[in-house]
């Protein structure tokens, strides 16, 4: 017995001096392809060095609804009607097994495509995998939301918490040994909130949490994305516009001689010589994230009849165009955001706030002492990550120690389905 | 005095001289990645390239508007529980031979359309095709020309239209269909029409007689295509499809 405890400890040992070896990563030997953190933002890993992951088809999964009747639900005009409940999806294991949660990042839905790699690899590793969209996305923020205003971060733990709580109370006859918990993004920062609320709550008494590539000083992170919108473009003298884009593919389409879309696709265009320069990727990245604010940006103040956006005498019905609110939704950028709605709001109750404390209270560090008391959780990041500024990864390292992971390569997100990260992934909650 | 001064700033200086030392290896080798890029102040790309994005040519909007959710509603009730049930039903080889099928029928199409086009390799690699799918695989129930590297290739007769310089018109959204436009509607009749008159291996005399497989073309048509109402997840999902929609043709029409 003795010597079992004993054996228990040196294999303890083992594991710690592994993982903290794990946590420089050695930019020679780390191999993946892509040095341009733009490019690896947008394209990801290459195919061939992906983990072999279940087909979809394999996956026993299904889509689900939570209808929580929350007030932004009421509000909602009837042509939003497909906003008035919750979608989220479980893929489940055949007997008892350890469920993970997936929170999307900024703006994306459940299904969105980040989400779905992370769900093939944990279900593939036996997992029952619950997929969850972000507060900040459109869905969320119509269904699920309590004040409709994403981006007070205790909030929004808050409302996803209820929204767990809700879907383990739907599904009590799913067989689970343990709970986990990750996000990507935003949804890390989200996790990490939901974890430290668990501790008090103890409905899920998470085993392990995992952060991927999170945001560390929150306003840092936007600035950064908003800043991409505003990269000097060689258009000789042509508006920005989409349509440059396609006609880039259109070129390379006719070069291959066929239209094929598929997951190599965006590797060999960046390979063909219509490839995009880096401030084209960088103000794509940027265009992908003002989509998602110009959503919440209206969506919010449509629920609370701000007014901003949506005249408050307008009146909704199928046939309603909804252009021009759009446009002056895509005029407003995460700062503006910011400043116009999540301040004002959170002024209500803090008056006199600045943006600086509000920011202060959302992001990572106002965690600092529960993350860095608290082994449970650990943070995996890149040095290159563009929603990262300059003394983040420090701050990660201080609060995380061996926990933090930094990949030299990979941009945000790019390399979290590249066979090292995953590796390490499942390596982590196997522990 | 002076010494200690002195004194201190050599301790300040070689402090400063080790700290930046340091900072090449410290902040765990953070690269800044945005700061080789330059920017521009004003009207940022995002403005200017969305709003160009809307400016789509849809005099019907309000029209097409109720008839996307007219879809959208058909999808959610219909079109979904019925793929759903077809998916408990059959094991996925016969739901993979029933899309060969299906897709093996429209190369019939797509043959017809490239000829027109004179895209003479392309009609010789989807006559290819056809051969080999019906001559090897029984009827087209499995798919070895996809197998044996010949990828397949939609040609409709919309895009022919579009090929001999045919504008796409208006946008349209079509009832069940979705998404067209006046050409791409147009090209839809006179596809349809001709895939009826041909008569392929019988099969539009058979679901004449049999509408079953009719029904069945269309499970397995929304069955293959994956876009969902809904999926986008933002209240502006309309115009958004709007513009994919004219994109993706501009696309296959170029090619």
């Amino acid at each position: 017995m003795l010597r079992l405890t004993r054996l228990a400890a040196m294999l303890a040992g083992l594991f710690l001096t592994t993982s903290a070896q794990a946590t420089r990563i050695d930019a020679s030997t780390y191999g993946y392809p892509i040095s341009n953190p733009f490019e690896a933002t947008i394209s990801g890993t290459p195919p061939n060095l992906r983990p072999s992951v279940p087909d979809d088809e394999d996956i026993k999964q299904s889509d689900y609804r939570l209808h929580l009747h929350t007030d932004g639900a009421k509000r909602l005009p009837d042509i939003f009607w497909n906003g008035s409940s919750l979608p989220y999806r479980l893929a489940r294991q055949d007997g008892p097994a350890p469920l993970i949660f997936i929170i999307a990042g900024t703006g994306a839905a459940y299904s969105s495509g980040t989400v779905e790699s992370l769900k093939r690899l944990f279900y593939g590793a036996g997992y029952h995998v619950l997929q969850l969209s972000s507060p900040t996305s459109y869905d969320f923020i119509t269904a699920a939301s309590t004040s409709a205003t994403p981006g007070i971060s205790r909030d929004d733990a808050q409302d996803l918490y209820r929204v767990m709580e809700a879907i383990k109370a739907q599904h009590d006859d799913l067989q689970v040994s343990a709970y986990h918990l990750t996000g990507y993004s935003l949804g890390a920062l989200n996790a990490a909130f939901v974890s430290q609320l668990d501790e008090q709550r103890k409905g899920f008494n998470f085993k392990r949490v995992l952060l991927l590539n999170p945001p560390v000083d929150l306003l840092t992170s936007i600035d950064n994305l908003d800043r991409l919108s505003q990269a000097q473009l060689q258009l000789q003298g042509r508006a920005a516009s989409f349509d440059l884009l396609f006609d880039k593919l259109a070129r390379y389409f006719k070069d291959k001689g066929r239209i094929e879309i598929d997951q190599a696709l965006l590797h060999d265009f960046q390979n063909s010589r219509e490839r995009l320069s880096t401030p084209a990727m960088a103000a794509l990245i940027g265009s992908a994230f003002r989509f998602s604010v110009a959503d919440i940006v209206f969506t919010s103040d449509l629920i609370n009849r701000r007014g901003l956006i949506t005249p408050p005498q307008q009146q909704f019905n199928y046939a309603t165009e909804l252009t021009p609110l759009f446009q002056k939704a895509a005029a407003c950028n995460f700062r503006c955001y910011a400043e116009q709605q999540l301040l004002p709001m959170w002024q209500v109750q803090h008056p006199g706030a600045s943006l600086a404390q509000l920011n202060q209270q959302v992001s990572l560090r106002a965690l600092q002492g529960y993350l860095s008391n608290t082994p449970k959780i650990a943070v995996m990041s890149n040095a290159d990550d563009l929603i990262l500024g300059p003394g983040d990864l420090s701050f990660l390292r201080q609060t995380f120690g061996p926990r933090l992971s930094v990949y030299p390569l990979g941009g945000h997100c790019g390399n979290l389905d590249y066979r090292v990260n995953t590796d390490a992934m499942l390596e982590f909650f196997r522990g | 005095m002076v010494k200690r001064l002195l004194l201190t700033a050599l301790l300040l200086g070689s402090g400063l001289a080790h700290a930046e030392q340091a900072s090449h290896n410290a902040d765990e080798g953070f690269t800044r990645p945005l700061q080789d890029l330059t920017f521009v102040a004003g009207p940022d790309t995002f403005v200017s390239a969305s709003s160009a994005a809307m400016q789509v040519y849809d005099p019907l909007e309000r029209w097409n508007r109720s008839i996307y959710q007219f879809n959208y509603r058909l999808d959610q009730w219909l079109m979904l529980p019925a793929v759903q049930g077809y998916v408990y039903v059959t094991p996925k080889p016969l739901r993979r031979g029933v899309s060969n099928v299906f897709s093996n029928l429209g190369d019939v199409t797509s043959l017809g359309n490239s000829l027109l086009q004179l895209k003479g390799q392309r009609a010789m690699r989807t006559t290819a095709r056809l051969l080999f799918n019906t001559l090897l695989g029984v009827g087209g129930l499995w798919d070895p020309a996809t197998a044996m590297g010949l990828p397949k290739e939609r040609e409709d007769f919309g895009q022919t239209l579009g090929h001999y310089g045919v504008p796409s018109g208006a946008y349209l959204v079509l009832p069940v269909f979705g998404p067209s436009s006046l050409r791409d509607s147009t090209g839809l009749l006179a596809d349809t029409v001709a895939a009826n008159n041909l008569n392929y291996l019988d099969v539009a005399e058979s679901s004449r007689q049999h509408p079953q497989i009719k029904v069945l073309e269309a499970i397995d048509t929304r069955y293959v295509t994956p876009f969902k109402y809904g999926q986008l997840n933002t209240p502006f999902e309309y115009s958004r499809v709007r513009y994919l929609y004219g994109e993706m043709r501009r696309l296959q029409v170029s090619e």
